[in-house]
């Protein structure tokens, strides 16, 4: 069939705005704010064999496993896959990423042929388990996490299959789960509109070809990208600290990227096996970090399906800590990313050091459930609010202050402050820029966040997971590290309790206070070579520290007037070699 | 004889259209002056007076209207030329402005930077102050935090403040105290206070609106004072309104203290002319388009009533007032054209503006534009483009499209030329599926109303890629914003957060909320002098069901305010929620929860009347020019097409597609599938040979 090359740009195009859709009615009408106001979620569109077409990434980390997924229910239905059905997905050991994300499938059938599929997947508040909302630090198995979906049919050729329906939901506590997964469902019917509409208009085999078309431009657009990377082999490492269950245990996740004219292969052989807890990641969650890293060090404007991704090989055997064995518990595996994209970003900083940035704060979050007295209502909310540290600085800009893990990448937003306080009995005190936490640089890192609310409510529980209290965001080039995440209890009686990273805290009275501080990113290049205007600026504004702009960027500051002494700037300058 | 004029201030062209009781509207356009566009506007009066052959003075006499629509305020953001702007926040979250709740909006994009906040962080003073969700006291304001700010604001020669504390839209006690110290102190600083300007719930949302319209007040308010000010020495008497982003017009005084009402006036008044040069034909709906040098605006109107947002943003700054959801994407005759790395073609957001301007210009552009592709199909005549004022370089667009993109995709020029009007043409289709599809509105229910210089070249094929049947090119095409200010209403938005279950409502404090908005409003009209018999209130609540995040707007009725009927409000609800979303939970028997109540007061002005023609018959001969190759999209060929003169066509004449109308300012191309017929107002209707009983029986 000829290539009509414009129409697979109208296809591309259409293909987005239709998953752009679909994120909507998520944004718009899920309840959960882990959805609707952070949206942890993602939509998207694959062909009938379960390859991308095209997806709304809100949530990067989430991303990589739509597809995969996709065509491990292509497998697992075979023949039976019918018009009308709806199909849930969560299990880790079937390519899901993390259990809390809950993916609906629905296949899109034209004239009785099977020709794409929607789906949207999104963090559900709850998914049973040990634990409201789904992080035990305390779980070594699956079934201390969550309830395992593996594809399940909730309708079948347009009816609901209430006994499966209610099986599920008799299994999650909260009842916005439900709606939320309706929700979702709505998503994907929206989807399949759209590439109805598409396929009535230009027949299936126009689709078709020009699907495939377009699957074979992309994936020239990514090779040529890889051929602008020296070829080569490159090794960085980057550590995990705290499995949950031994103070002071670390692991090492280890990549080795080879390069070769137009292929990339990122090897992870030399990572440390898994852990006894949950601090393991899946496969696709892992393959997902590499891949998020790795497209923010080429062009932004290549369209996300399959051609992308086909030049990249991610290999992760199992047993290790990114891609553990059944039946082990895997709910941290998402967060293992910002780990994953630092040992990515070192090893590559020697074959495209203008390309990568130093390194990206490492989230650190808590999540606090308990009964609202105000409502008489249960409620758990993930805080989104103060996890925001800052990204690393790169070669011609500064790291982004507050931006939060690399994971999102600046997808997820904080809940909004007032609606925190309608929605959680907590009373919000402060969420400020954190003085002096950006690394030192060239180009600084971003700035990290501090946060603080004093807890109400009844029943409290506070969970943390994730990482960054012992090794700060580094510095690349002669910029310097950043700071390091701390989550404090404060107590009504006056105690203070310094959370791990892997915590679950109950019986927290009414009256305490939650401090969080999320640390900045790395600085990138020598901190002398800033521009030293900015510093006086940044000193001014309350970011920078008078001293510190002295001791760390030789820039000397007067404090009436923020002006930067020349001279002696100059003098401090000339005595440290930058290089 | 009386005049009304409508004059929109554009980048390039400041546009007027000039009605009168009985004679013939008429346009004129002169160059734009952003330093002072006052100045401009005075150049255009000059040479309206100039046309009638009287003085300024005894013109501006006759003139009854002015209605204006601006972009100082817009122009002051995408500059960053606003006032130096201090800013008085709840201690403990100073940085929410400049945090835009932690947001990226290029994820993959490592040198994406954040955008500058309006007030930077030395002039962003914390004091100690708080308000429970509820608007009870948990701190007490501590005045001498709002005079230390004073002293440094002062210091810092800050003339615009803005005022915004936690949780103040369920209180508003710290905020008017905080302001009255600042009134005392710096009576001249300009003051936005957030619980009076914007009393609705998102603290983000409020404290960007409220320091956007501090920020744009002091530059609006000069302009406007000095407006005022010449036209009362050129000896104006009449009446000057302002219009703003939500679609309706206001008096001058009111705009100076909300000026964020204005931020997105440009484009505003097109939504108001489509409703108009629709709904003579007897259409309630329409989508009008408006193509111009650099950008694409879409619209969608249902039932007469423009879609309105309050999500609005500019320049990644939320603005949380009631605007008209207008879609603007970079598409326009401007358009760059390239070939990205994996070898597609593309089009935009990339402009070459008016300098150096498309190849065809001959102004030094070298990139190919939209409009290269245009004149190279032979939609364009390089000797009328303009009316003949700007003569177009063929060769020079050859060039450009040769070098750029042909060459680089192993295709002739033509098929490259081809190539880029149909990708922009599907840019623009995806726009207007913006409006509409991903709205659930299905784009084929709506008449197209097309606008602006560019839009009629392309409008056959958006519309076919849409499937839509029926176009409208208004005689005012080229100058629709300015035609479309003449028609707009007065228009103010009130709202007040009430969070509450539905069904528990306190229908006392309920009725009383609407009550106390609709004093506020008449008291407004009256001042703008609107008789009462020209006020119009339309109620609404934003609602959601229980533990949803956002909210949807309900229209409701006075009776169902004065009965608290709320089952009759709920059964709105339900119903909405599902036409927009794909479901409900009324089965499910979820309860609703109420977030706001809005108030829009209505102003009714006196619109200008449509000129009617006398019946010229169906041939169009009398304006047949000549004939002209020009490219045919679907049969993918150049044919011979006749050429018309817009200005000579009349009132029934038919042209056949293909065919090309030109006009001064706009340039229509019919394609084979759509006929056109000119209606008894001058404009045109496209539509498909296959609706031709239809069409006639609506406009003859």
């Amino acid at each position: 069939m000829k290539i009509d090359k414009i129409l697979v740009s109208v296809f591309q195009r259409r293909f987005k705005s239709i998953t752009e859709e679909m994120s909507i009615v998520l944004t718009r009408t899920t309840r959960s704010p882990i959805l609707c106001e952070a949206k942890d979620f993602v939509t998207g569109l694959y062909d009938a064999k379960g390859k991308m077409l095209e997806q709304t990434e809100n949530l990067p980390i989430l991303s990589f496993s739509l597809g995969p997924v996709c065509e491990y229910i292509v497998d697992y239905f075979g023949e039976e896959i019918y018009p009308g059905d709806v199909i849930f997905h969560n299990d880790v050991f079937s390519m899901g990423n993390q259990n809390n994300d809950v993916a609906v499938y629905k296949p899109i059938f034209y004239k009785d042929k099977l020709v794409a599929w929607a789906a949207a997947k999104g963090h559900q508040a709850d998914i049973g388990g040990a634990v409201a909302g789904g992080y035990n630090p305390r779980a070594t198995e699956v079934w201390q996490e969550a309830l395992r979906i593996p594809p399940v049919k909730v309708y079948e050729k347009g009816k609901l299959r209430k006994d499966v329906w209610d099986l599920i939901f008799a299994n999650i506590r909260f009842d916005i789960v439900a709606a939320d997964m309706r929700a979702q469902i709505g998503s994907c019917v929206v989807g399949e509109r759209g590439i109805l509409t598409l396929v009535e208009k230009y027949g299936i085999d126009v689709f078709e070809s020009h699907k495939q078309y377009l699957f074979d431009s992309t994936e020239k657009m990514m090779r040529s990208e890889i051929k602008t990377i020296p070829n080569g082999v490159y090794r960085g490492e980057a550590s995990v600290y705290y499995d949950g269950r031994t103070p002071g245990s670390k692991y090492k996740i280890r990549v080795k990227i080879t390069v070769e004219d137009e292929h990339i292969t990122f090897d992870y052989s030399d990572t440390d096996p898994q852990t006894p807890g949950f601090v393991n990641g899946t496969y696709t969650s892992s393959a997902s970090a590499t891949l998020l890293t790795f497209l923010q060090m080429v062009n932004p404007d290549i369209p996300h399906n399959d051609g992308m991704v086909r030049p990249v090989k991610i290999i992760i055997p199992e047993g290790t800590i990114l891609n553990a064995k059944y039946p082990a518990a895997t709910t941290f595996g998402n967060h293992l990313c910002p780990p994953n994209a630092d040992a990515v970003m070192r090893a590559l900083s020697r074959a495209i050091p203008k390309r990568i940035t130093a390194g990206w704060n490492q989230l650190l979050c808590y999540l606090t459930t308990g009964f609202d007295l105000r409502k008489k209502d249960n409620y758990v909310d993930i805080g989104f609010i103060g996890l925001k540290g800052g990204s690393g600085g790169t070669d011609g800009v500064d790291g982004y202050d507050h931006i939060g893990m690399i994971d999102a990448s600046g997808g997820v937003l904080d809940q909004d402050y007032e609606m925190f306080e309608q929605q959680t009995p907590h009373l919000l005190l402060k969420h400020e820029y954190w003085k002096d936490s950006a690394g030192a640089g060239q180009w600084r890192g971003g700035l990290g966040v501090e946060t603080e609310f004093k807890i109400g409510g009844d029943k409290t529980k506070v969970v943390t997971f994730g990482d960054g209290d012992v090794e700060p965001a580094f510095g690349l080039f002669g910029g310097k590290d950043s700071t390091l995440n701390k989550i404090e209890l404060r107590y009504p009686d006056g105690k203070v309790y310094t959370a791990t990273t892997k915590d679950l805290v109950e019986a927290v009275p009414e009256g305490t206070v939650l401090f969080q501080q999320a640390g900045g990113g790395g600085g990138y290049g020598h901190p002398h070579l800033r521009n030293a205007e900015k510093v006086a600026l940044e000193v001014r504004n309350g970011i920078i520290g008078i001293d510190r702009a002295k001791e760390l960027y030789g820039v000397v500051v007067d404090p009436e007037n923020f002006t930067v002494n020349i001279n002696k700037t100059k003098q401090l300058r000339s005595n440290e070699p930058t290089k | 004889m009386e005049y009304k004029i409508g004059i929109d201030v554009g980048g390039t062209f400041t546009d007027f259209l000039l009605t009168s009781e009985d004679g013939p509207s008429e346009v004129y356009k002169v160059l734009s002056t952003p330093d002072d566009p006052a100045v401009g506007l005075l150049n255009g009066l000059s040479e309206m007076a100039q046309a009638k052959q009287l003085s300024l003075n005894e013109f501006i006499d006759k003139v009854t209207a002015i209605v204006h629509g601006t972009t100082v305020t817009t122009n002051a953001v995408l500059t960053r030329k606003g006032a130096k702007t201090g800013l008085l926040t709840t201690k403990g979250l100073r940085d929410a402005l400049e945090m835009r709740r932690g947001i990226r909006e290029k994820q993959y994009d490592n040198r994406y930077t954040n955008v500058e906040p309006l007030v930077p962080r030395y002039l962003r003073y914390p004091v100690e102050e708080r308000l429970d969700y509820k608007g009870e006291t948990v701190v007490d304001l501590k005045e001498q935090d709002v005079l230390d700010a004073v002293e440094l604001f002062r210091e810092e020669d800050v003339r615009a403040i803005a005022v915004c504390f936690m949780n103040s839209f369920a209180n508003p006690a710290h905020e008017a105290r905080a302001a009255e110290i600042i009134k005392e102190k710096l009576p001249d600083a300009y003051l936005t206070v957030s619980a009076g300007f914007l009393p609705s719930i998102r603290f983000y949302d409020r404290i960007s609106t409220t320091v956007l319209n501090s920020y744009v007040g002091p530059k609006l308010k000069s302009y406007l004072v000095s407006l005022v000010k010449k036209l009362e020495d050129i000896g104006f008497k009449g009446i000057l309104l302002i219009m703003q982003s939500n679609g309706g017009v206001i008096s001058p005084r009111f705009a100076m203290e909300n000026a964020a009402v204005t931020l997105l006036s440009g484009p505003a008044a097109g939504p108001v002319a489509g409703i108009e040069y629709t709904s003579i034909h007897g259409y309630n709906n329409c989508i009008t388009v408006d193509m111009g040098g650099t950008s694409f605006d879409a619209a969608l109107i249902k039932n007469r009533t423009p879609l309105t947002t309050t999500e609005g943003e500019i320049e990644r700054l939320r603005i949380a007032l009631p605007m008209l959801g207008i879609v603007t994407i970079g598409a326009g005759g401007g358009s760059i054209g390239w070939v990205d790395e994996g070898g597609l073609l593309r089009m935009g957001p990339q402009s070459a503006g008016s300098k150096p301007g498309p190849a065809c210009y001959g102004l030094g552009g070298r990139l190919p534009t939209c409009t290269d592709a245009d004149l190279i199909l032979g939609y364009l005549d390089k000797d009328f483009f303009a009316g003949g004022k700007i003569p177009l370089d063929y060769d020079g667009a050859v060039t450009a499209v040769k070098e750029n993109i042909a060459g680089k995709l192993n295709m002739d020029v033509v098929e490259a030329a081809a190539g880029m009007y149909r990708v922009i043409n599907v840019n623009m289709a995806a726009g207007v599926r913006e409006v509409s599809v991903k709205r659930g509105e299905d784009p084929r229910e709506f008449p197209l109303v097309v606008a602006g210089g560019a839009g009629p070249v392309h409008a056959c094929m958006i519309a076919r890629e849409l499937e839509i049947p029926v176009m409208i090119v208004p005689k005012e095409s080229s100058i629709f914003c300015a035609a479309g200010m003449l028609m707009s209403d007065l228009k103010h938005n009130f709202v007040r957060t009430y969070t509450a279950p539905l069904n528990k409502i306190d229908k006392d404090k309920f009725i009383a909320m609407f009550d106390e908005m609709e004093k506020e409003a008449s008291a407004l009209l009256r001042e703008e002098h609107i008789p009462e018999n020209a006020f119009r209130f339309v109620y609404s609540l934003d609602m959601r069901y229980l533990k949803q995040y956002h909210e949807l707007n309900v229209a409701i009725t006075k009776e169902e305010i004065k009965k608290g009927d709320i089952d009759s409000i709920a059964a709105k609800f339900h119903p909405e929620h599902s036409r927009l979303y794909g479901y409900s939970l009324e089965e499910q028997g979820t309860p609703i929860e109420l977030i706001n109540i809005r108030l829009l007061s209505i102003g009714e002005t006196v619109k200008p009347r449509f000129i009617e023609e006398d019946y010229d018959g169906e041939d169009p001969s009398g304006a047949f020019k000549k004939k002209r190759n020009a490219w045919l999209p679907l049969e993918r060929r150049f044919e011979e097409v006749p050429v018309y003169d817009g200005a000579a066509i009349r009132y029934g004449n038919k042209v056949e597609g293909p065919a090309i109308i030109e006009q001064v300012n706009t340039t229509t191309f019919v394609t084979p599938e759509y006929s056109v017929l000119c209606d008894k107002y001058g404009s045109y209707t496209m539509y498909l040979k296959t609706k031709e009983n239809e069409i006639k029986g609506k406009l003859l």
